[in-house]
């Protein structure tokens, strides 16, 4: 891969190219917020926190899939990003019913920490408080659809990781929802390999094991990531 | 001149006045700055003229909805205090069914009352709205400190900044929190 030129935040970064801007900031430790990427899973840019501004493109880009190019000039700490982070982080709680008091996750969930990043301390917009199932089908887990942020984080390691592909997604806009099988209770799934790996990948409180109680749940996700490493060792 | 404090409980459990009562002897602090002229043990007075209205829980009823108007032409400096007042936390969850149902569960279907039970109706009691809603939709706020319950330091860093005419900041403060 040749070496190319970047400069971010106005630092001069030398870097191969192919690479996408956040692998660039994670290399370099310059802070990017991320929601929907883990390593380990292909990157969507579902979430558009990574958000950068690069010279000559008016519109925000997602720095998880945008790769660089040779003297690109890249920012990731401006005001307008911040004040599209900030939005973007209180539509996700205004989307859906988080209710972080009674939340398996709570004080160990990437959605708070987003909002502790982002500075923020109230939600501007109206909620929804959409009627979400919460499916507890499965002998272990529990999907509670009210906390899901639709990152995809579980509908990918299920299908990039372990290979089953027993969850997927469904529907549009607000209406959408991540489903298991062709919306069946996951109990029932003939797919599921019940792994855990979408419990682990899990951003939030969506995904949990039966065995936790509130503000109890911990999670592994940097496990997804070093799977991949080793299985890459062994093919 | 000692600054006048109230602090209110609407829709709420009262965890963030226990939060509140937890900083302790630094009560004494805030006691050299400010009288408190009303809360919650303090007999059914009007709300008064206060400099910092300290206000727990969301809007869930008429009443809440008319005390809210009501504190806030009172208050100069209105604060948010929790989950509840912010973003409805709890007392929101029943914002996902009709009032109607969230009523007939309570009185009707509970265990205790056999399908049997009566929804209380009478003119002294408040009237529960369909939606509970957070303080922000119903009036300005000045100052909003999330958390389930804040805790005692982060009200009393909130308290002394406003004590002392400065306008707090939890975000540079570190001490934001949710749940």
């Amino acid at each position: 891969m040749p070496v190319i030129t970047v400069y971010i935040n106005g630092q001069k970064i030398s870097t191969e190219s192919g690479v996408t801007i956040l692998e660039v900031c994670k290399a370099n430790n310059i802070p990017m917020l991320t929601l929907c990427h883990l390593k380990g899973l292909h990157d969507i840019g579902a979430c558009r926190l990574c958000l950068v501004e690069i010279e000559g493109v008016n519109r925000l880009l997602s720095g998880c899939t945008t790769q660089v190019a040779d003297n690109m000039m890249i920012r990731t700490d401006t005001d307008r990003i911040k004040r599209y982070q900030r939005i973007t982080v209180e539509l996700f709680f205004a989307e859906r019913n988080h209710v972080c008091a009674v939340c398996v996750a709570n004080g160990n969930c990437e959605l708070q920490q987003a909002g502790y990043a982002v500075g923020l301390d109230h939600i501007r917009y109206p909620f929804l408080y959409p009627e979400c199932n919460v499916d507890t089908s499965h002998p272990w887990f529990v999907m509670d659809h009210n906390r899901c942020i639709m990152c995809t984080r579980c509908v990918r390691v299920c299908t990039q990781v372990e290979g089953a592909g027993n969850w997927g997604v469904m529907n549009r806009g607000h209406d959408v929802r991540i489903i298991s099988d062709f919306n069946t209770p996951w109990g029932e799934s003939s797919t599921c390999t019940d792994c855990g790996k979408c419990v682990h990948a899990c951003p939030t409180g969506a995904i949990w094991p039966k065995a936790v109680a509130q503000g109890q749940l911990t999670k592994y996700p940097e496990m997804i990531g070093e799977l991949v490493e080793k299985r890459k060792l062994l093919q | 001149m000692k600054k006048k404090l109230a602090t209110v409980w609407l829709g709420g459990c009262s965890g963030c006045h226990m939060s509140l009562l937890d900083i302790d002897e630094r009560i004494l602090e805030v006691a050299k700055l400010a009288d408190i002229v009303k809360c919650p043990i303090v007999d059914g007075k009007p709300f008064p003229e206060v400099d910092i209205a300290l206000v727990e829980g969301s809007v869930t009823s008429d009443e809440h909805y008319e005390e809210i108007l009501h504190i806030r032409k009172q208050a100069k400096v209105l604060v948010a205090l929790g989950d509840c007042a912010v973003m409805t936390n709890i007392t929101g969850m029943r914002n996902y069914f009709p009032l109607q149902d969230v009523m007939a569960a309570a009185y009707t279907h509970s265990p205790s009352n056999d399908g049997e039970g009566m929804w209380p109706n009478h003119a002294a009691l408040l009237k529960l709205h369909g939606k509970v809603l957070p303080l922000q939709s119903v009036v300005t706020v000045d100052v909003v400190v999330p958390g389930c319950p804040p805790s005692a330091d982060t009200i009393f860093y909130v308290l002394y900044e406003l004590l002392n005419d400065r306008m707090p900041d939890l975000s540079t403060a570190q001490k934001l929190k949710y749940g």
